[in-house]
């Protein structure tokens, strides 16, 4: 038998590595892995919880979370795609337009 | 009831309105001659339609029936308690009004298209005058005060506007400002006198102010009836309105609009609304006959004094402006006078004395502007009268109608201004006026014998008013040209469009005064002449109340001869100064001072100074506290205020903008910041909330409650409880934890409740004192 | 660094179930240390291809944690839409736009991001470690065979989830339209923007001006001067004109 805490510390992990890649890489397609990491935590930890607590309904939202997580990989994406074709460049670092 | 019938009035001020929006908005591109049809077409419209609605008053309505329309069927404004519903009335009084204004409306038309002919400005000239006809028939029209005042604030704008036609000249448009603003105090009187009325009665209709005199006879301040504050409001907006003093120092300076808008706006009508109101308003008027007397008196005044304005002037308009200021005080003096009734019987007016020298006016002002018109355009635009002399030959039409008009307004029977003068002159000598409640002696004496007083002051007034009309007429028409040689070639006699009219109103000004014949003359005529007998009294008696007792025949005929041989000798005199051999005409008016006679003529020719006056007193004084308001108060305070926060938040903008460098990832960081505050600050949170505690006290027992924490934290809080003078406790509990405690002793005790959360040390306590007895 | 942000995280440790060692929690651990590794690898690498690939394999052994927790169906979906779907996405986009990376990490702004993203991290990650493991579990011992399976979380889905159910749906369909719509090339852009007004800012201008004067979009735009129904003559300069220089 294995202690729900254990998935929750890896759930910690993951999301902390995930957070690092974020505000750290400058290359838009790692943040969106980053991103894609820490949606995973964030299921780990629910699927957790729906064991600990037998509820299948923790399960269903990871099935959502899965859904939204590839809508998202879908648009940031494309968004990635399309500030390529104009600014020849995917450094989020560059891409300081919402400034003062 | 008064008997009412339906006839579509609202066309009757509509169509000017929309011939001035055409011209207005499409007269440039429509071309000249469209515009003169419309515009004429247009007042000739309302015209016809005033004949015909007066015909069906005159016919097919009882007397006192009043025909009634209504621009909306539903009410106009509903605001709180008011209901305001844009109708139109036709009575007998506004029935007299309409037709002078579009009849005379239409002749000044007339003349204009000719005399304006080669203005550039000449659609819009028509456009504004529409305009003013419009508006001017909405004023008459209107069956309640709001509506009356639109009437009243569009002829405003309006003369406004024609004042200031030649705006490219300062002092022109600068003339326009000064009628403007002297106006705007005239209209807050009213709008004040309206704000009473509503209050006092609840309606602002003229139909249904006599159901509300008692409400309007209530005492208001220093024990008065509010209908004396509503009477003086008024006044002081007809005093606006029609240049009576103290606010007649606009009309001589509007002269500086074209002179057919002398004639039309600021001699035949527009300035006659002032004494149309006071007529309209009689009903409040009478409640306090004082006012009535305070309108004769400013009347007779305004009459005496700017009727010796008038003798020094030498501009030819200028002359005619201050005739017209003071022929407005005998209309004054007409609808001021009044002779109280016996006890518990009202008393009897001379309205329609007023009101009938307001038709003759019309018509021999009209015509004296339009000569002067004719004349100037002679001249060239020249209207200094001791420039001009001799024009008799060379301008026979304009000398003839000049020469009626001059008879006319000097009062020389029978022309018409001789019966509405005597109408007013014997009406004010009859007048009395009661005294207002608790009056002194002297109130009482001038209410018995002001009429007298104000008799000979009008008399006085009419003698000066012979006198420069006939000097005026004597240096223009009479002697040998004074003018350039170039000036004198160019003489010529106005073409046909301006002398018909300039004839037309010379017949009205000679016949229109038999409508007032007084009764006690025809009853000494066969019997087949006796309808002729005070037709226009009759015709006004259902709106305005009955004329001042009748006159004997005897006392109309001293009154008319006195009249008639004081103007007979101003004129005598007027002839021997300027006359043909004139010896005034060797001495032209000059700024130097040598003798006595001279510096009065002087004082006189400068008005006496008033504008001057005004200037220090009023104009000066506000100039400065608006200079130090602006200065100080808005450029200092108000903008200082304004700037200083604007400032505060500009400081802030330039700290936090550095916040904003556009770098996503910083942004990123500030939500992982914020959501750590977000979970950590409740933790502390809990402690906090969880320390506090109740008290329950039962005897010496003490039991207190606390408020512990929620599912999540209960298990890990650790409670101290410190009861003061005994031993402390130390728990550790979940949910709502409970403490018991007993003293043994009595007095003041402190309990202290100390929560730490094990999880990470962090610690909050709460006191509360408990008296054990 | 990291260590120093999971040492907290040690407060979610039971220390009675410390001792508790036994075959499946040595396995998951495994799973779990390959998990975290391939996490870490995605983020170090320099090559976009490698990092992708490191995440598959973070896909895979997370898949294989799922089922540690009776999570079949979604463990299964893991594979399939995150291992498969996604991740081939991430390498097609990867292929596009085909770019080696010279500088990986953000530099700027380096003590700011410590101070202000890593630091609060410490406490988030305490507060969030004491509430969860304060959590009261109902069931401490293993759910039944059923829990988990495709069936039980269907019934699940198609019974009380099934509006939200939906809602995902439409959410995808919107998701692939707006991808269409950012994605889509500039040369068809441009050309359903001609009619309207010549001189339209191709929509890739929203992301802000050109670093050069060559850019992409400007360069997609052929100029025929004087071509009928085409571009006007002056396209091309207005385009210009609208590039205002960069800020840096």
């Amino acid at each position: 038998m294995i202690p729900t805490s254990d998935f929750l510390i890896l759930g910690a992990m993951l999301f902390c590595i995930g957070i690092f890649g974020v505000i750290l890489r400058r290359n838009a397609l790692i943040i969106l892995m980053s991103i894609e990491l820490m949606l995973n935590a964030a299921n780990l930890t629910f699927l957790a919880f729906a064991r600990a607590m037998h509820d299948g309904k923790g399960q269903v939202f990871a099935f959502f979370i899965i859904a939204v997580a590839a809508a998202e990989a879908a648009v940031g994406l494309a968004l990635v795609v399309g500030i390529f074709r104009n600014r020849r460049s995917v450094n989020v670092d560059e891409l300081t337009l919402m400034k003062h | 009831m008064t008997p009412t019938s339906n006839f579509p009035l609202y066309l009757i001020p509509l169509l000017p309105l929309l011939a001035a929006a055409f011209n207005l908005l499409l007269g440039r591109r429509a071309g000249k001659s469209t515009v003169t049809l419309v515009a004429l077409g247009s007042v000739a419209g309302s015209m016809f339609l005033t004949w015909i609605a007066v015909s069906r008053l005159f016919s097919a309505l009882p007397a006192g029936g009043v025909l009634v329309d209504s621009f909306f069927t539903a009410p106009w404004i509903k605001a709180g308690d008011i209901t305001i519903s844009a109708s139109l009335v036709l009575d007998n009084l506004s029935a007299v009004l309409c037709l002078i204004i579009t009849g005379i409306g239409l002749l000044i038309h007339i003349y204009s298209t000719s005399y304006m002919e080669h203005e550039e400005q000449y659609t819009r000239f028509f456009g504004y005058m529409n305009l003013f006809m419009g508006a001017m028939l909405i004023l008459v029209l209107g069956d309640s005060l709001p509506i009356t005042f639109i009437g009243w604030e569009g002829v405003g704008l309006c003369s406004y506007l024609l004042i200031g036609f030649y705006y490219e000249k300062s002092a022109f448009a600068l003339a326009g400002r000064k009628a403007f603003v002297v106006n705007r105090i005239g209209d807050f009187g009213l709008l004040i006198a309206m704000f009473l009325i509503f209050t006092q009665a609840g309606t602002l209709k003229y139909a249904a102010l006599g159901n509300h005199l008692e409400a309007l006879h209530e005492p208001a301040w220093w024990g008065l009836p509010v209908a004396y504050f509503i009477g003086l409001f008024v006044l002081l907006g007809a005093t606006g309105k029609s240049a009576q003093i103290p606010l007649y120092v606009w009309l001589p300076d509007a002269m500086a609009g074209p002179t057919p808008v002398s004639a039309l706006i600021h001699a035949a009508t527009m300035v006659t609304a002032g004494v149309y109101l006071i007529a309209r308003m009689h009903v409040v008027f009478e409640l306090a006959p004082v006012t009535l007397a305070a309108v004769a008196w400013i009347g007779a005044i305004t009459a005496l004094f700017a009727a010796t304005i008038g003798l020094a002037q030498r501009d030819l308009k200028k002359v005619l402006a201050y005739s017209t200021v003071s022929q407005l005080g005998f209309m004054f003096v007409g609808v001021g006078s009044w002779m109280a009734g016996d006890a518990g019987h009202l008393g009897s007016s001379n309205y329609h004395a007023g009101i009938m020298h307001l038709m003759t006016h019309a018509f021999f002002k009209a015509g004296l502007f339009l000569g002067a018109g004719s004349v100037m355009h002679a001249m060239s635009g020249e209207g200094d009268v001791w420039k001009m002399g001799g024009l008799r030959k060379h301008l026979p039409s304009t000398h003839w109608t000049f020469l009626i008009y001059c008879l006319a307004i000097s009062g020389i029977p029978p022309f018409s201004g001789f019966w509405s003068k005597d109408a007013i002159l014997g009406g004010v000598f009859h007048a009395e006026w009661q005294p207002s409640p608790g009056a002194g002696g002297l109130e009482i004496f001038f209410s018995h014998q002001s009429g007298h007083i104000l008799y000979g002051v009008l008399l006085l007034a009419a003698a000066f008013t012979s006198f420069y009309m006939f000097r005026l007429y004597f240096l223009v028409f009479t002697g040998h040209f004074r003018g350039t040689h170039e000036q004198e070639h160019h003489l010529h006699e106005s073409p046909p469009a301006m002398t018909i009219v300039l004839w037309i109103l010379a017949i009205g000004a000679i016949f229109v005064g038999f409508l007032g014949v007084p009764t006690s003359l025809v009853e000494h005529l066969p019997e087949s002449m006796h309808w002729m007998g005070d037709m226009l009294g009759q015709w006004l008696s259902p709106a305005v109340h009955g004329p001042i007792g009748e006159d004997s025949l005897a006392e109309f005929g001293s009154f008319a001869a006195i009249a008639t041989g004081v103007s007979v000798l101003s004129i005598v005199a007027a002839y021997v100064l300027y006359g043909r051999e004139g010896k005034g005409l060797a001495h032209e008016p000059s700024p130097r001072i040598e003798n006595p006679a001279q510096a009065i003529r002087n004082v006189v020719a400068h008005k006496y100074y008033v504008d001057e006056l005004y200037d220090w007193v009023i104009v000066r004084p506000l100039r400065f506290l608006s200079y130090v308001l602006w200065r100080f108060v808005d450029a200092f305070i108000i903008d200082g205020i304004v700037n200083l926060s604007a400032y505060v938040i500009a400081l802030f903008g330039r700290l936090f903008k550095y916040a904003q460098n556009g770098d996503v990832q910083r942004y990123i960081v500030g939500i992982i910041a914020g959501a750590a505050l977000l979970l950590v600050a409740p933790a502390y949170y809990t402690v906090h909330e969880a320390a506090k505690f109740e008290v329950r006290q039962n005897g010496q027992e003490i039991t207190i409650t606390a408020h512990g924490g929620g599912p999540m934290t209960g298990k890990r809080l650790r409670y101290r409880v410190k009861w003061e003078a005994s031993d402390t406790e130390f728990s550790a509990v979940q949910g709502k934890p409970s403490f018991t405690h007993r003293y043994d002793v009595t007095g003041d005790k402190k309990i202290t409740v100390e929560v730490t959360d094990t999880r990470w040390n962090s610690t909050s306590s709460n006191t509360q004192s408990v008296m054990v007895n | 660094m990291i260590a120093l942000l999971l040492a907290p995280t040690a407060q979610l440790v039971d220390p009675s179930a410390m001792s508790d060692i036994n075959l499946p929690r040595v396995i998951f651990w495994i799973f779990a240390l390959f998990t975290i590794l391939g996490a870490i690898s995605t983020l170090m690498r320099k090559n976009d291809i490698a990092a992708v690939m490191s995440l598959v394999f973070t896909f895979f052994m997370l898949a294989g944690v799922y089922t540690f927790l009776s999570a079949h169906f979604i463990a299964v979906l893991q594979v399939l839409v995150y291992a498969g779907a996604i991740m081939v996405l991430f390498i097609f986009v990867v292929m596009v736009l085909n770019r080696d990376e010279s500088e990986p990490w953000v530099w700027r702004g380096l003590a700011g991001k410590a101070l202000f993203g890593v630091l609060p991290l410490l406490p988030l990650c305490y507060f969030l470690c004491t509430y969860l493991r304060d959590m009261p579990t109902k069931h401490p011992d293993a759910p039944d065979a059923a829990f988990g399976t495709v069936a039980q979380v269907g019934q699940l889905l198609f019974t009380d989830y099934l509006f939200s159910f939906e809602v995902v749906s439409v959410l995808l369909i919107i998701a692939v339209i707006a991808a269409v719509v950012v994605a889509r090339s500039a040369k068809s852009n441009e050309r359903d923007h001609q009619p309207a007004d010549g001189a339209a800012p191709l929509p890739g201008h929203r992301f802000g001006e050109p670093q050069t004067g060559t850019s992409y979009a400007s360069n997609a735009v052929p100029t025929p001067p004087g071509s009928g129904g085409g571009p006007s003559p002056g396209h091309g300069p207005a385009l210009q004109a609208q590039g205002r220089p960069g800020p840096h």
